[in-house]
């Protein structure tokens, strides 16, 4: 679909310095790799958001309306953009030109846009699009693809929306992740899917007998494991994409909770040895190679950051169920929550710096997040219903959780900094267990 | 056929009758009986599967009436080695899924572990947790709630 970029990436420090402008009298670019904070704060009635425009296309493509749609239906999930109403623009969003001198700034500054998107149709089936900063009338990045489908119309809006999302932030990979999720597809039958966060490509992965939860993706993307608990016993699920098989592994003491891929693709899961559930390692033939987490209580739910130093999960060890984390390297422990009587499925941020995990209240539990830099705790979710299985997206931004809010349960996104929650469409049937991985 | 072999085949079949017996048969007090009563096989593995065990929210250790029900269990158990028997840990719904998963493994094997010391062998006995997948009594009160925090008894011969 992507034939490759052929404009020169623009300069980002000057973009963020612009945009910045006109909230703050100063504003630091954002460093690569590094989430600009400024962008990504809380949105509340007050809060600063991104206004950006998109041009009405210019030429003749195939799939031109359903593209549009398709970066519009993308766009609307950051929080910190809006898309300004075209008829709220002087002039509307026709333009004569989609880049060079031509191309009319002034309309855009009199709606005190940001940010300007165009799209440019070489012909029947390749395009062009591009990115400005409007005030500077700075050019951000541009790219062309290729549109031999229809089907390739939701890929081409993912990969535009990332490098948007990245030439604000300094991370795009939302737009190029898949959720897997458990999906209730019968009286004691559960299966694994994947969906797009935006939805869309909705895929069965699974059809074996019992309960498959708790899906974990690799970080090469190439499995993805799950626990699997029929009428006989509990069973670690492996899912290859090459082969598009499931393997169902049984471990002496009947009990695979929870599984999770260490960043060298070896596997964390909670078993029995005889006492208590406890955290193993399991080396890349899926046998069990050592404990990692073996206390004197309950041992459940690993996760782990991108770098493999840092696991949090939920122990018993102090009567309650409450969240640690334990450094790999040196053994240290440390307990992460304080408050409530029962804290549990923990998920650290890949950048290691979060913490989100689900506290029991009265009228169900709730998204927290602790701030592992400061040890503040900020509330996220606020129901109705029970929200629960938090789990960090790859760029440590979004969040996807599951939720009884609206009867059934159902997968939602929201934010480290909370704000409305947005339902993933996941079809029919209960849907939990999200966890997140990135498009290969 | 001679007096005394005829009193060997006599015997012989006398003993055989007696061992089937014995395999099929037992005398083990019936919950709720009085005394001691006769079960067959098949009744055992139906006595097995009544009266699940109950916990207190969030645990699992065992209480009176859970030891005094086990205990009957256990000598039907070992009257009749030929019934295995699967426990299985379940949790009402206010707990979190793999918290649960693993609480209810914790139930099921705090059971085991009494059932093993009351002698019953290991080979008749396996764990099986659900965590609270599949609630007893639909309902979110402590009524429903008491009755879900459970130990089930899965017998078969």
């Amino acid at each position: 679909m992507k034939s490759g970029r052929f404009l020169r990436r623009g300069v980002l420090p000057a973009l963020l310095l612009a945009c910045f402008s006109l909230f703050a009298p100063v504003a630091a670019p954002a460093a690569p790799g590094a989430l600009n904070d400024k962008f990504l704060a809380p949105v509340t009635p007050v809060a600063y958001r991104v206004q950006a425009a998109l041009a009405e296309p210019l030429g003749e493509g195939r799939y031109s309306r359903e593209l549009q749609q398709a970066i519009l239906h993308n766009l609307s999930f950051l929080p910190f953009l809006e898309i300004l109403d075209p008829a709220a623009i002087p002039g509307g969003v026709r333009l004569t030109a989609a880049s060079g001198p031509e191309l009319d700034f002034e309309r855009f500054r009199l709606s005190r846009a940001d940010n300007l998107i165009t799209t440019l149709w070489i012909n029947s089936r390749q395009v062009e699009m591009r990115a400005f900063e409007v005030l500077g009338g700075r050019f951000m990045f541009g790219s062309r693809f290729d549109l031999p489908d229809s089907g390739s119309v939701g890929d081409v809006a993912d990969e535009f929306c990332a490098q948007f999302m990245e030439a604000l932030t300094g991370r795009g990979d939302f737009f190029r992740s898949m959720i897997t999720f458990s999906r209730k597809d019968g009286p004691r039958k559960s299966d694994i899917w994947v969906v797009k966060p935006t939805g869309g490509e909705l895929r069965q992965i699974t059809n074996i007998p019992g309960d498959s939860i708790s899906p974990a993706w690799s970080h090469d993307g190439r499995f993805i494991v799950f626990g699997n608990i029929d009428s006989k016993s509990h069973a670690l699920g492996v899912w290859d994409a090459r082969s598009n098989r499931v393997q169902r592994l049984r471990f002496p003491g009947n009990t695979v909770i929870g599984p999770c891929f260490m960043p060298d693709n070896k596997v964390a899961v909670s078993l029995t040895d005889g006492r208590n559930p406890s955290i193993f390692l399991l080396d890349h033939s899926f046998r069990k190679e050592k404990p990692l987490i073996n206390s004197s209580g309950i041992d459940v739910s690993p996760s782990v950051e991108a770098s493999g130093e840092k696991m949090v999960y939920t122990s018993s060890r102090m009567g309650n169920p409450h969240i640690f984390m334990t450094d790999l390297k040196t053994g240290a422990t440390l307990k992460i929550s304080n408050e409530g009587t029962y804290n549990t499925d923990p998920s650290i941020s890949p950048d290691g710096t979060l913490v989100a995990f689900a506290r029991q209240m009265g009228g169900g539990h709730r998204i927290f997040v602790h701030d592992l830099r400061t040890g503040r705790e900020t509330q996220v979710t606020f129901g109705p219903g029970s929200d629960e299985q938090p789990e960090f997206a790859p760029d440590s931004y979004f969040i996807a959780f599951a939720s009884t809010r609206s009867g059934g349960r159902k997968i939602y996104l929201t934010t480290r900094h909370g704000g409305e929650a947005r339902q993933v469409d996941t079809g029919r049937g209960d849907s939990s267990f999200p966890a997140w991985g990135l498009r290969k | 056929m001679n007096r005394f072999t005829r009193l060997t085949l006599l015997l012989a079949l006398v003993t055989a009758l007696f061992v089937m017996n014995g395999c099929t048969v037992g005398q083990v007090a019936k919950p709720g009986a009085t005394g001691s009563q006769t079960l067959t096989e098949t009744q055992a593995v139906e006595v097995l599967r009544t009266n699940p065990v109950y916990f207190a929210y969030d645990r699992y250790d065992l209480d009176t009436a859970a030891r005094n029900d086990l205990r009957q269990k256990s000598d039907i158990l070992k009257q009749f080695p030929r019934i295995s028997m699967q426990i299985e840990g379940h949790c009402d719904e206010r707990g979190t899924e793999e918290y649960n998963l693993a609480l209810g493994e914790r139930r099921a094997r705090a059971v085991y572990d009494y059932l093993l010391m009351l002698g019953v062998p290991a080979s008749q006995l396996s764990t099986h947790s659900y965590g609270k997948m599949y609630p007893a009594v639909q309902g979110n009160s402590e009524a429903a709630w008491s009755k879900n925090r459970r130990a089930e008894f899965n017998a078969s011969r």
